[in-house]
């Protein structure tokens, strides 16, 4: 094609586009994600499964705002009577379908979920006995035992249209339930939520529509339309920013692509965090590092301020705030009378003397970062830096995600070092902490420091049974005070995500305090998108 | 090859411009690639380091094709990603020439059925497009360079069975293999001794050719990320990493991508000239 | 039987052989290679027992012959198994992402023909003089050129700095995508007459289908240019210039038509090159296309898809080569009874 032709195309393509725009007058919200997004709301637990969930489907309770760790939302009110929990549901709650939501509905959901045994279905499995429906506006769980972190978890119980469902259901291998509409919910929705699936391929993108039925009713200044892309190159995501093609960005740039963002005009950076923490998990099972002392002894040799400066985005924003254990400052548990940690090569010599591992070469240790976010390497390469004088023989090497999950499974396979961001599923510390460092659980990318700590056991066993609240909080505070004894990882920051967004629209819950949820990945609320007026 | 033959193919070589070039250009990047440690400008950085002061500069003195994004100097990285790429096509030829040649030739030379038999393997193997067979066969090894070279050797070998089956058949004819045939030689003296020497010349050049072609099918696994992982220099995922910083910090995947351009290129060249060269002597 | 059916016939039935042989190849590599499938495919949060259930299930604990049978006696039934990387029957993602696919290598493939061919045409009338060398020199450098490279490149200058086409994708941001009847975006917004989606979905096509054309043009080029160079000194075309005719004649009637059938044969190889290097291309522009997600798929080793995305495309393969046989077949009288291959 020739400069000229394309040139003519332009033009059409202009005229079209100005056309298109005085025809309508609705308005659309455009950001991307990694891929795949899944729809399926007892599939998906990334960042985008998480949002689509949270966006197309309700719960009976979503996260709180202004310190409370969970607020009604289904559910107007709930009983707890020791492991029974009896919620009364909202009388008004429409589902895209048009049926209107039942204690049925909610009952079938949790079904569908633990059958699947997939996304969340963990933060539940053994933990319910039973989920009954007395009446249309009436369910009763109950438990197999005291579980504390219940509450929390229905946060992630998305309810969904049983009729719809069983409607479109394929043969599968439950001979009555079918496939439990997998296949017609991988494109498909069967929500409650503010916005309703157009269309959707994973690879590619998601088209969104707002809900006019939402139960909570949607401000007029929501968009219209939203339009969700997948596994874009953060070359193409910068441009499309820059030609006013794309409202907002996710948070997997690079921290140089972000910046040249940040420096424009007619952008804003928006933020979610609150429960994730870049780990830099240590394999307590293999030497050098089962020895706690050449643990503590890299936990005060690294270098926490360089770290940060790394991700700094402006001098204002950065990818993390500094940390002082697994905890996030403001997250239930967390202990604000710690300090927080900072890099101390006195306490680093001290450790390292008492280790039993004496030379450099019995403390070879290697680290491995994850290819797929490119700027762990510049933390690898920070700790080579800061290990190696003080007597560590590091070997730095990328790895891809889906081998690093394999290679975690056993304790000798697993890197010395390696690092992994990882966030709460639910507001309760119990969903990030038990799976990472129980020994009861098997091993996987959570647990890679395969930590035994019969104390830490103790804690965090007592952690999910007790139901008093301020009981509780002194038993994580106890337990993140053990854990930064024997030194499972080290707590490099706490993460914190940031988003580019245009100025074409603002969205509280992710850059005003006041307004934010008590779980990341909830703030993502399209319905609270404020789009510039028109 | 007689060495008469060896001079006449050189001075019909040094009559072909582009095959010269192609030479020189071959000479230069190998000689770089073997005394990197030499020439490049910080060979430290081929490795596992970072200079955050530095970090993604432009091109400028003292770093002449800009620094990565942890401050490496792209030239020193180009320069060792070179050495990784040669020693990959030297490996992945090193295993396939022999098979394949060995397979061909038996084909070639047996009866039907044998012949039929392994033709039909290749067939096989030739029918899934090569670059979809490599990445498959990565698709269940872990991504290093080492099972990169394995994976484009699956794919290699049957070009050169191809090939020296049909150079075999050709031969087999020939006045001097049903002499030695009369005479009673065994199949492996016929094989090596009379039909191999005359299809060397062929395999030769071929090869000549393949350097760049395995160098280019390497980085394309690698653009992947199904080859050599970091911190080691390679070509392939130096683009892909560059090309999410597009258009800010364009040195980071143009060069690479020229990098590749120009040794692909070189070897193409004279591969090409030998081949005449080789035509115009017979 | 007529011949050009027996051809047909007998080409037919070495494919689906070879198509056998390449889901024996697959499936041998799968299993031979160490790690365990259903542990891969349960994802790290599986326990031993459900692990223990989906290896029954998927007859992962039968002897290797078995496995073989049960796997192809679903594919008998459609069945390719269901993808961990997006939770739906592989079947599924690849219907819905072979159209792009498909759009994508057919306008390479007639890209590859129209600049390819005349170029070839131009370097052998004009042979040993500038246009030839120049086509040459081109030809060399699109052939020694990565189909990754080529698409960055052609990205950095048409896209990022020219703002002549689209970066990436299949559609701009602000289109919506016509009804899908066929899934091909291009004939659905013909058929749904609206001009301006597939104005856009044609300029989308233009890098990556360039980027991917690229290898075929310059070696398309190169043989068309040595086969007409052949033709050239036969005696016929001593003949036709003995009798005065024009050079353009001599080359666009005697010289092209004899030229044509290696050609062709050569084309029907280099889908094999278009067919793989989709995969690079596909990454580069975001192309929502089964290369694409074959990449994926194997990034996160996940099994059925990479053996079904292997397999659907080594078929399309054969496709593509069955026709070009044919074709030649139909073009040139003389190699229709030709049915043996070496």
């Amino acid at each position: 094609m020739t400069a000229s032709h394309s040139r003519l195309f332009g033009v059409l393509l202009g005229a079209a586009l100005a056309f298109s725009a005085t025809a309508h007058a609705e308005t659309i919200f455009r950001m991307d994600d990694s891929a795949p997004g899944e729809a399926d709301p007892d599939k998906g637990i990334d960042y985008v499964g998480s949002v689509l969930a949270f966006n197309i489907y309700d719960a009976l309770l979503i996260p709180g705002q202004h310190g409370a760790p969970v607020q009604p939302h289904i559910a107007t009110a709930w009983k707890i009577d020791g492991d029974t929990y009896t919620f009364t549901l909202r009388p008004d709650v429409k589902f895209h379908s048009g049926n209107m939501l039942t204690a049925d509905d909610v009952v079938f959901s949790f079904k569908r979920m633990m059958a699947l045994g997939k996304g969340n279905s963990s933060l539940f499995a053994g933990r319910v006995a039973e989920v009954t429906a007395p009446d249309a506006r009436t369910v009763v769980f109950k438990l197999s035992g005291t579980y504390a972190p219940f509450l929390g978890a229905l946060v992630r119980l998305p309810i969904l249209d049983a009729k719809t469902v069983m409607a479109h259901k394929a043969a599968g291998s439950d001979p009555q339930m079918g496939d439990y509409g997998q296949a017609y919910l991988s494109a498909h929705d069967a929500g409650t939520g503010a916005y309703s699936i157009v269309s959707h391929v994973p690879e590619s993108e998601t088209n969104l529509v707002k809900f006019d039925g939402y139960f909570l009713g949607v401000a007029k200044s929501a968009p219209d339309k939203v339009r969700l892309r997948y596994g874009l190159q953060a070359s193409t995501v910068r441009e499309l920013m820059a030609s006013g093609q794309q409202d907002m960005t996710s948070q997997w740039l690079p921290p140089e692509v972000m910046r040249v963002l940040a420096a424009r005009k007619d952008v804003h950076l928006l933020n979610d965090y609150g429960s994730g923490i870049f780990f830099l998990h240590m394999n307590t099972q293999k030497p050098p590092l089962d020895d706690v002392n050449c643990r503590l002894a890299l936990t005060y040799a690294f270098d926490y301020a360089t770290a940060l400066k790394m991700v700094k985005i402006t001098d204002t924003v950065f990818t993390g705030f500094p940390a002082n254990g697994p905890i996030s400052h403001g997250a239930f548990g967390y202990d604000p009378s710690l300090p927080n940690y900072a890099r101390d090569m006195t306490k680093a010599k001290d450790y390292l003397a008492k280790c039993k591992y004496t030379s450099p070469d019995q403390r070879a240790i290697d680290i491995a970062w994850i290819t797929e976010v490119p700027s762990e390497e510049r933390v690898a390469l920070l700790m080579k830096a800061d290990f190696d004088p003080l007597g560590f023989k590091t070997t730095i090497k990328g790895m891809p995600w889906t081998l690093y999950t394999q290679q975690v499974t056993n304790p000798a396979s697993t890197p010395a070092l390696s690092e992994v961001y990882i966030d709460a599923a639910t507001p309760d510390p119990d969903s990030l902490l038990y799976n990472m460092y129980s020994s009861k659980v098997a091993a996987t990318w959570e647990s890679a420091s395969h930590l035994k700590d019969d104390q830490v056991d103790a804690l965090l066993e007592q952690g999910r049974t007790e139901s008093d609240t301020a009981k509780r909080q002194d038993i994580y505070r106890k337990l993140v005070a053990r854990l930064r004894d024997v030194a499972p990882a080290i707590f490099a920051y706490e993460e914190n995500q940031v988003f580019a967004g245009l100025n074409t629209f603002q969205l509280p819950s992710l850059s005003d305090d006041n307004a934010r949820f008590s779980a990341e990945e909830y703030g993502l609320q399209f319905r609270l998108i404020e789009m510039a007026a028109h | 090859m007689t060495p008469g033959r060896g001079a006449r193919v050189w001075r019909a070589l040094r009559r072909n411009p582009a095959g010269m070039i192609g030479l020189v250009l071959v000479a230069v990047i190998v000689l770089a690639a073997i005394f990197a440690d030499v020439i490049a400008p910080f060979p430290d950085h081929a490795g596992a380091v970072g200079d955050f002061a530095a970090m993604n500069a432009p091109p400028a003195a003292p770093y002449l094709l800009g620094t990565d994004t942890i401050g490496r100097d792209m030239l020193t990285r180009i320069l060792f990603a070179y050495r990784l790429s040669l020693e990959m096509a030297v490996v992945v030829l090193a295993i396939t020439v022999p098979i394949g040649v060995g397979i061909g030739l038996l084909a070639g030379y047996l009866g039907p059925v044998t012949s039929y038999a392994l033709m039909r393997l290749t067939d096989v193997f030739l029918s899934i497009p090569p670059l979809v067979l490599a990445m498959s066969i990565m698709g269940f090894l872990e991504p290093s360079a080492l099972h990169g070279m394995m994976a484009v050797s699956a794919m290699w070998w049957p070009w050169y069975a191809r090939l020296s089956y049909n150079l075999a058949r050709a031969e087999k004819q020939e006045g001097y293999v049903l002499a030695a045939e009369t005479v009673g030689a065994g199949v492996p003296h016929i094989l090596l001794r009379e039909i191999l020497p005359n299809c060397i010349p062929a395999i030769f050049t071929k090869m000549t050719i393949d350097v760049g072609f395995v160098i280019l099918i390497a980085a394309s696994l690698s653009f992947l990320g199904l080859g050599a992982q970091a911190p080691t220099p390679d070509l392939g995922s130096m683009v892909a990493d560059g090309a999410k910083y597009m258009p800010d910090s364009w040195w980071l995947t143009l060069f690479p991508a020229l990098a590749i351009l120009l040794i692909v290129a070189a070897f193409n060249l004279l591969g090409d000239g030998l081949r005449e060269a080789l035509d115009a002597e017979r | 039987m007529p011949p050009l059916l027996r051809t047909l016939l007998s080409r037919l039935v070495a494919s689906v052989l070879v198509l056998a042989g390449v889901s024996v190849l697959m499936f041998l590599i799968a299993r031979v290679i160490p790690g365990d499938p259903a542990r891969i495919a349960l994802g790290p949060n599986a326990t031993p027992a459900q692990v223990d259930a989906l290896r029954h299930e998927r007859h992962l604990d039968a002897p290797l012959p078995v496995q073989y049978w049960e796997y192809v006696r679903e594919l008998g039934h459609g069945d390719f198994g269901t993808s961990l990387y997006s939770n739906r029957p592989v079947r599924t993602d690849l219907e819905q992402y072979l159209p792009a696919s498909l759009e994508l290598i057919a306008v390479a493939a007639l890209l590859m023909v129209l600049l390819g061919l005349p170029a070839g045409v131009l370097s052998a009338r004009f042979r040993g003089s500038a246009p030839d060398v120049a086509v040459r020199a081109a030809a060399l450098l699109a052939i020694a050129t990565p189909a990754f490279v080529w698409g960055v490149m052609l990205q950095l200058l048409f896209a990022y700095v020219l703002r002549l086409f689209p970066i990436e994708g299949q559609l701009g941001a602000n289109l919506t995508p016509p009804q899908a009847v066929t899934g091909f975006l291009v004939i659905d917004a013909t058929l749904a007459g609206d001009w301006r989606v597939l104005l856009d979905a044609l300029r989308h096509l233009v890098l990556p289908a360039l980027a991917l054309a690229m290898a075929g043009i310059g070696q398309t080029a190169r043989l068309t240019r040595a086969s007409m160079v052949e033709v050239y000194g036969t005696p016929f075309i001593e003949m036709a210039r003995a009798y005065g005719f024009q050079e353009r004649r001599i080359a666009n009637r005697y010289a092209f038509r004899p030229a044509l059938v290696p050609v062709l044969t050569v084309l029907g190889l280099d889908i094999a090159a278009l067919l793989g290097n989709a995969f690079l291309v596909e990454t580069v522009f975001g192309w929502p296309g089964v290369s694409r997600y074959g990449v994926e798929v194997i990034l996160h080793k996940d099994l059925d898809a990479i053996m079904g995305t292997v397999l659907v495309i080594s078929a399309g393969f054969l496709i593509a080569n069955l026709a070009v046989d044919l074709l030649v077949a139909w073009v040139n009288p003389r190699i229709r009874l030709a049915g043996e291959r070496a």
